[in-house]
């Protein structure tokens, strides 16, 4: 009788063995530390001076979270090597294996291919979490420096960045295993990339399905996460994407179909995943985990609007460009959105700019219907449109109880971070690398 | 004991594999053309043919591979029929699996991943002559090590047909003679061969019956003997010298 163990794990370790053998890999670890130190050394000193170093005004630092000042600059690091790096350490682990024939050996063994691409991208996000490690070195140097740290905020832009690397990874999976040839695949990830960059750019200029579609892509999504808002249905989508990519990779890594049929197979894939994002568009709930709650009212507005039944229609007459549209969605809209039960928004506006609309009546105009009564304001503030709000529903604006946000200013300079970012962490994955490339050689 | 077995009677021996009407085209080349032969139980068969006749093709359409365009291969007896990767291991030819990792990792990875059979570990590394390259990468083997890595991966494998695709490629004459020493023995322990040969003589050392294929079409299906016979029956052909002239008067 002929007893082994599971093949799955011996699938993650031949997966692991051969992310250890990527040169890509290294490069990536390797140049990561440098990318994270940039990014931190130039953030904290941006907070020193934004904190009222070098006698300059105090005023700004007062009112800074680390979040936007530190963590949010910090992990753009991750951001570009999501980008610009990981695609082709995805390529390489997943086009490796066609190129050297091992896919074909492999594709006879016991697991699925979807199990197989399950190993690949489970290893590919390990590997992505070691790379993790500055950030986590640039954590402690910032509480060595007198830095504050609120956790929430820390693990949601951690989060988003562990997303959009899984989103990284599983597009890099699928477009590896439908392009024969590694160069072919790099190309599409980048364009890719790019494209949801200019989807981005349009839907800023002209609203409207543009702007509902861009809400989806993943610099918007890591916007909110580094922001300190997790949103389901955003990461119901990311998720989604990620199930769907692994799933098209395995339906294009199998033997023996013809392309016919994985062509048919992966639009039918496609068209059910295009159902789920359509329905995990309508998931509203998010939780604000920003240490100053700045995408919620405070506690007792979001009690008194929470109360408020049937369905606040608005009209904002703005149009994609005007700074107004911008103020109104960041600073009340959004709000709203997360407080009350039923919302709806309507953008009105001819152009993209508004430049040529100002003179036109009722351009700037801010329409707002609640259980059959309507009221105008053209202020966009949060202010103004709580108290329209309130004023269209009979109710008393509740007494503000909450202290403002005092902010963490520090004065720090970063000490220690350039040796650290720049020498050490260099000289350490050089020596692995050294060390792991001689024992297999 | 003799290694090297007598030829087996197909007849006697159940086959494990049919194939029938097996046809494959890529564009306007027809690459295999109604093809049909069977793999009996314990024999080792060389499927004979020149480069470009379709071995390859029909090897990878049989392992599933390739998707063929029509044509059926059935797994089992007749009375019971079984999954492809139950039955038949597929070894390529051209291969460099794992690049970066040594003969050693990729021996226990057979083992583990495909559940290989560990009893035979020794004895491949023997009588391949693996064990100089155990610590060595499979990407810096010279192709002849590379090939006698690969075939010692092959026989490891538990599945009870094994389709080698160019056995001999790359090997030198002592080490294509160890190879098919190596071949014989493993079939006697019950293993079913399939190999692909483009070396005709090679064939005639190791194989019981054989498919010949040329153009994608096969031009003749059995022993040495059968194949003689089927040969000389041809008008024009006088009874063959050796298993070249069979060959060339089948094909």
């Amino acid at each position: 009788m002929r007893l082994r163990s599971h093949p799955w794990p011996q699938l993650v370790r031949k997966e692991w063995r051969e992310l250890l053998s990527s040169r890509a890999w290294w490069v990536m670890i390797f140049l990561v530390g440098p990318l994270v130190g940039v990014s931190f050394i130039g953030a904290v000193r941006t907070y020193a001076e934004a904190s009222g170093l070098g006698g300059a005004s105090a005023g700004v630092g007062e009112a800074f979270s680390p979040l936007d000042g530190i963590w949010a600059p910090t992990f753009v690091a991750y951001e570009i090597a999501a980008t610009f790096l990981l695609p082709f350490v995805a390529i390489r682990l997943v086009a490796g294996d066609r190129q050297s024939g091992a896919l074909k050996l492999e594709g006879q063994g016991p697991m699925s291919p979807f199990s197989r691409m399950g190993a690949k991208a489970l290893v590919l996000f390990g590997g992505w979490c070691l790379a993790g490690f500055p950030a986590l070195v640039a954590g402690i140097l910032w509480k060595t420096y007198g830095g504050s740290a609120y956790p929430p905020e820390l693990a949601s832009v951690a989060l988003g960045h562990l997303l959009n690397a899984g989103l990284t990874i599983a597009l890099a999976i699928a477009i590896a295993s439908i392009a024969e040839n590694p160069s072919t695949a790099a190309i599409l990830v980048l364009s890719f990339t790019v494209g949801t960059w200019i989807l981005g750019f349009i839907a800023s200029l002209r609203g409207g399905m543009w702007e509902l579609i861009a809400k989806f892509t993943p610099a918007a999504m890591l916007d909110k996460f580094q922001h300190g808002l997790i949103p389901l249905g955003t990461s119901l989508v990311a998720l989604v994407f990620i199930a769907v990519s692994l799933g098209i990779a395995s339906l294009w890594i199998r033997l023996g179909v013809s392309t016919r049929r994985r062509a048919f197979e992966s639009a039918g894939l496609v068209a059910a995943a295009a159902a789920l994002v359509v329905a995990c568009a309508f998931v509203h709930p998010s939780w604000d985990v920003s240490e100053n709650r700045r995408h919620s009212f405070p506690e007792a507005d979001q009690e008194a609007l929470a109360r408020i039944q049937g369905p606040l229609h608005i009209e904002a007459h703005l149009a994609p460009e005007d700074p107004r549209r911008s103020d109104l969605e960041h600073q009340a809209l959004s709000k709203l959105r997360r407080a009350m039960p039923s919302v709806e928004v309507r953008y009105v506006s001819a152009t993209s700019i508004g430049l040529f609309e100002q003179t036109s009546a009722g351009y700037g105009e801010v329409w707002y219907e609640l259980g059959g009564k309507r009221a105008m304001n053209r202020l966009t503030t949060e202010e103004a449109v709580l108290e329209t709000i309130y004023g269209l529903a009979g109710i008393t604006p509740p007494k503000e109880t909450e202290p403002s946000f005092a902010g963490h200013p520090l004065i720090a300079s970063p000490r220690g971070a350039a040796v650290v970012f720049f020498g050490l962490w260099p000289a350490i994955v050089a020596g692995f690398g050294v060390f792991v490339f001689r024992r297999r050689t | 004991m003799d290694e090297i077995g007598n030829p087996l009677d197909s007849h006697i021996r159940p086959p494990i594999v049919t194939v029938s009407g097996l046809s494959k085209r890529y564009g306007s080349v027809i690459a295999l053309d109604d093809v049909a032969f069977s793999i009996h139980r314990g024999e080792i068969l060389g499927l004979i043919g020149p480069n470009g006749a379709g071995k390859t093709t029909l090897f990878e359409c049989v392992a599933g591979v390739q998707p063929a365009d029509r044509g059926t291969v059935v797994f089992g007896t007749g009375y019971e029929t079984a999954r492809r990767g139950d039955v038949l291991f597929y070894l390529p030819d051209g291969i460099a699996p794992w690049p970066d990792q040594s003969v050693e990792w990729a021996l226990k990875f057979f083992l583990d991943f495909f559940g290989g059979r560990r009893d035979l570990v020794d004895d491949m590394i023997n009588r391949l002559d693996i064990a100089p390259l155990r610590r060595k990468r499979i990407g810096a083997l010279s192709q002849g090590q590379r090939k006698r890595a690969l075939l010692a991966m092959g026989l490891l494998t538990p599945q009870p047909v094994l389709l080698i695709d160019e056995p001999f490629e790359g090997l030198d004459l002592r080490q294509s003679r160890e190879a098919a020493k190596t071949l014989r023995w493993h079939a006697s322990l019950g293993r079913t061969l399939f190999l692909s040969i483009h070396q005709i003589m090679d064939a005639g050392h190791v194989c019981d019956r054989f498919v010949l294929l040329s153009g994608g079409r096969v031009g003749g299906e059995g022993t040495a003997d059968e194949l003689a016979s089927l040969a000389g029956s041809r008008p024009g052909v006088t009874a063959p010298a050796d298993f070249e002239e069979i060959f060339l008067a089948l094909t």
